[in-house]
């Protein structure tokens, strides 16, 4: 097991080396507003035997949790997805094991049953680098989760900060959980947002290997333009007392696009709502060395309670009155019709590529604009029920030159489900998301039966559907009748 | 043909004294002008419908006709039109409307390819409004027979759909033309249609008993005379089985049931179960209950979401096709048709549409291209007031419910209780008062 804990500053700031107190045990410093990032490194071994069990069965397993509330990414940890549960998942030669029944235990979900029934197939031919499966469930907090890592990391005897480490977790941003075969090894990196702390860290265990850095981005002169630069400190624990200075550059997946956005639904929903965004400005990102290659694309996690229908964003005339381009990806066999409660499957993915207008008018706030569909949701007692919808990915993705890989950055953040949609060279500017309520998830109102109305559906609709039979039938008793007399009158007037 | 004396003489002075009444009695002289005004008629809706659909986000092309031409396309390239999500159709229609697929390159040209299937349905309407003139003609004299032709012909609830390419236009022609087969006694011909429209949309089997119910000995072999009627004793039971049991209904049912199952068979061994589970089970499993007019809608939400042990309600939509078959297979076709084919017919649709578990404007043109044939001797036209109410009474049952709707689909008002229920209730009632007044009116 080893341990990195990182702070990442804004550009420009920095810290003396000698505002800092490090020993065997941790370190502390002065307050500062950063970021942190905590990752903590398992072989396969070191875990519990169920946990363990599992992961020799899989092939890929990548949970990516996400916090709705709206939070500050410092560069280079600037990867985003909509907030919520994701699991991108390749199971390995068994394709039976189900890592439901464990996820549900560690994170508390409540729509996972099993890979047939509740997860969507990912397009293994697009990309290789694409898992095979997909899983999301809306997931506001971390407490079970936090629970769940207690009894992981802190076996009884453990220190005090052990705890309360663990406990932190619950205002964390971010939360990953990586494994595949070819690294043998489970990784668990929690961030938590820009803001002030105390530069202080402690040892989760004395056994732990634990490196701590302080860093901040740096723009030397020598720095390529697909590259970015990184300066600050770095030390591990119990090998030395000062940190070291350390500067060093590497090429960025995720970068910022230095643009904003807003999500939200278009009154009155019905039960066709419309998810308008609003996006600070149609230019791409002026840093990018390709520029001309960018395009914007909106990645979205449908929960099943809404899906969009493909064939009606087919339509040029129809997307370009939206302003969209184009669906680049969109879940496949998307259920057009059933309510939610007879589905099983978490719902939908859709990529969009947004058309942003062309003026020169740069910088001017534009907006697009996304039909949804709801399905039909259990009745309840007051004739409404609410559908949670999750904020979307918003970034510019823009071909990096030839050549460019993204090997040798320490803060790579890969398996984010649209990464796996586009080629391998792709960079990502994203554009931050800052809804006006500070919450990164738009909530709908939808009509449902109201349970309280509805005692006598069931006799009356009965009753009427009897009563309207039966007029028929008398009418058509009548007919027989009046025949019957007829024939009668025509036998006596032949007489 | 026979028709009824006193047709053919000169009109009475009084109907040719106005000039408007004069055009009028012009323009159904002659079959031309009525034929080529509903042409025309289509032809601006399916010309408009491509302005429309070129130059506006929303669509006047139906939804529906894109899922048939999708599947269409993938026939084209070989594959199973059931790889298009949605397409629950027999493959004939997509087989039908595969020039639809047809890509030339010249866009002009594409666009025609592509409305082939509007087209077709389009002509279909004509045909069926031809087939109807020819049916009506047979109780009245021509001009007489295509004024009646005009309520569907000129009808723009049934240009509308055509033209934003339903295909319900397709089972009008084939239901007029198995009338108009019966009516001839052309059985083969009978037998093929049944068959045929059966596989094609299901609903038509309920014409079964009604036709065979209504070709018996007199009318099949009026020549012939009857070995009941010399002897003095009333027939046995088995006699009267016997008796039922006529060439022509054996040749009717064996030719039917041969083309159905011909017609499934092959389907089935081209396109396997997703043909089965698609064109027919779909509609046994379905689950899917939006909301629409049928009075079962909202009990139907109710039930199949709750779970089964917390709903104390009485399950009523288990049971909702005993009252829906009894009349629309049984009832009806024993004491109609046998009067009145054509209006047992129409009687039966409206029976079956109004108490089927779903209800869409779409089954209305079911029983419309009927209706044409039961007016001439209705008290809705004898007495146009009462005629008049019936309509405005039918009309604003539906609005009713059309203004519910739009509450909740578009306002998201949650109206599913009572307003939906309560306007499905209504409209369910208005449609029996309807029903039972077509069928007091058989003679």
């Amino acid at each position: 097991m080893r341990e990195r804990i990182t702070f990442v500053q804004k550009e420009g700031d920095s810290i003396e080396p000698t505002a800092l107190k490090v020993d065997g045990n941790g370190l502390k410093g002065p307050e500062v507003k950063a970021v942190r990032e905590d990752r903590l490194t398992f072989a396969l071994d070191e875990l519990p035997a169920e946990l363990k069990a599992l992961l020799e069965g899989v092939n890929q397993l990548h949970v990516r949790w996400v916090s709705p509330v709206a939070y500050e990414a410092v560069s280079p940890l600037l990867a985003r997805l909509p907030p919520g549960f994701h699991l991108f998942y390749t199971p390995g030669s068994d394709a039976l094991i189900n890592p439901c029944p464990l996820l549900t235990k560690a994170f508390g979900l409540d729509s996972c049953s099993s890979p047939s029934d509740s997860f969507t197939t990912l397009p293994t031919d697009r990309f290789t680098h694409s898992t095979t499966h997909q899983f999301y469930q809306p997931l506001p907090s971390l407490k079970a989760f936090a629970h769940f890592a207690r009894s992981l990391l802190c076996p009884p005897g453990s220190p005090s900060s052990c705890s309360s480490r663990v406990g932190s977790l619950t205002a964390a941003s971010q939360l990953d959980l990586s494994y595949d075969t070819i690294s043998h090894t489970l990784r668990l990196t929690s961030l938590w947002p820009y803001s002030p702390q105390s530069l202080s860290a402690s040892l989760l265990s004395p056994t732990i290997r634990t490196e701590i850095g302080i860093l901040s981005q740096t723009s030397p002169k020598t720095l390529e333009p697909h590259e970015i630069g990184i300066s600050g400190l770095l030390t591990v624990l119990g090998q030395s007392t000062t940190p070291s200075p350390t500067l060093f550059s590497f090429p960025s997946r995720h970068r910022d696009s230095s643009s904003s956005f807003q999500a939200h639904f278009l009154p009155p929903t019905g039960l066709h709502p419309t998810l308008q965004l609003s996006i600070s400005s149609p230019s791409p990102p002026a840093k990018s060395p390709t520029e001309e290659t960018c395009r914007l694309h909106g990645y979205f996690t449908l929960p099943k309670t809404l899906f969009p229908d493909r064939h009606q964003l087919n339509d040029p005339l129809f997307l370009s009155s939206k302003n969209l381009t184009a669906v680049r990806y969109i879940t496949p066999g998307i259920d057009l019709e059933a309510p939610v409660y007879v589905t099983s499957t978490w719902g939908s993915t859709l990529l969009l590529e947004l058309a942003p207008p062309h003026s020169s008018s740069s910088g001017k706030e534009w907006t697009a604009e996304i039909p949804l569909h709801l399905r039909y949701l259990p009745p309840s007692l007051t004739g409404y029920q609410k559908a949670e919808v999750p904020y979307p990915a918003l970034f510019w993705a823009c071909t990096a030159e030839e050549g460019t890989k993204f090997p040798g950055n320490p803060f790579e953040k890969d398996r984010v489900g649209y990464d796996g949609l586009f080629g391998e060279r792709t960079v990502f500017w994203h554009l931050n998301p800052s809804p006006a309520d500070g919450k990164l998830v738009n909530t709908v109102k939808v009509p449902v039966l109201n349970l309280e109305k509805a005692d006598w559906v069931g006799t009356v609709t009965g009753a009427v559907v009897v009563a309207g039979f039966a007029w028929v039938v008398i009418k058509l008793l009548g007919v027989v009748v009046m025949g019957g007399k007829k024939v009668g009158e025509d036998k006596k007037k032949k007489q | 043909m026979t028709k009824p004396s006193g047709t053919g003489q000169p009109k009475p002075p009084a109907t040719s004294s106005s000039g408007a009444s004069s055009l009028v009695t012009t323009f159904f002289d002659r079959p031309l002008p009525l034929y080529l005004s509903a042409a025309i008629f289509r032809l601006v809706f399916l010309l408009y419908g491509l302005w429309q659909d070129a130059n506006s986000p929303v669509k006047y092309t139906d939804i529906d006709y894109l899922v048939f031409t999708d599947a269409a396309r993938f026939v084209s390239q070989g594959q199973s039109p059931y790889k298009r999500e949605t397409y629950r159709y027999t493959p004939v229609l997509a087989w039908l409307l595969l020039p639809t697929a047809h890509v030339t390159g010249n866009r002009t040209l594409d666009v025609a390819f592509f409305s082939f299937g509007k087209v077709l349905f389009a002509i279909s309407d004509l045909v069926a409004g031809w087939l109807l003139e020819k049916v009506l003609a047979k109780s009245m004299d021509a001009p007489r027979a295509r004024k009646f032709a005009t309520i569907w012909l000129l009808n723009p609830m049934v240009a509308t759909i055509s033209t934003r390419g339903s295909s319900e236009g397709l089972l009008g022609v084939l239901v007029m033309a198995l009338l108009w087969a019966v009516l001839e006694r052309r059985v083969t011909l009978a037998g093929l249609l049944l068959g045929f429209s059966v596989h094609f949309k299901i609903y038509p089997f309920i014409y079964a008993p009604a036709i065979v119910w209504w070709m018996d000995n007199e009318r099949m072999s009026p020549n012939k005379t009857k070995p009941t009627s010399l002897s003095s004793k009333p027939p046995s039971l088995t006699a009267k089985i016997l008796n039922f049991i006529t060439p022509p209904r054996l040749q009717l049912a064996l030719i039917s049931l041969t083309t159905f199952s011909t017609l499934n068979i092959a389907m089935y061994l081209i396109y396997g179960t997703p043909f089965l589970q698609e064109t027919y089970l779909h509609h046994v499993t379905r689950l899917d209950h939006r909301h629409n007019f049928s009075p079962y809608n909202t009990q139907l939400y109710l039930s199949t979401s709750l779970p089964l042990s917390s709903s104390s309600s009485i399950r009523i939509e288990k049971l909702a096709f005993l009252p829906q078959l009894l009349l629309s297979t049984v009832f009806i076709p024993l004491v109609t048709a046998k009067k009145s084919l054509p209006t047992s017919m129409l009687a039966q649709t409206f029976a079956f549409v109004t108490f089927n578990k779903v209800c869409t404007s779409q089954y209305f043109l079911w029983y419309m291209v009927l209706l044409p044939l039961y007016l001439p001797q209705s008290s809705f036209v004898k007495n146009k007031r009462f005629g008049l109410a019936a309509l405005v009474l039918w009309v604003v049952a539906q609005g009713a419910w059309l203004q519910q709707g739009f509450e909740l689909e578009f306002l998201g008002n949650s109206t599913y209780l009572p307003g939906l229920w309560l306007a499905s209730l209504a409209f369910l009632g208005v449609n029996c008062w309807i029903l039972g007044v077509i069928i007091g009116d058989v003679r």
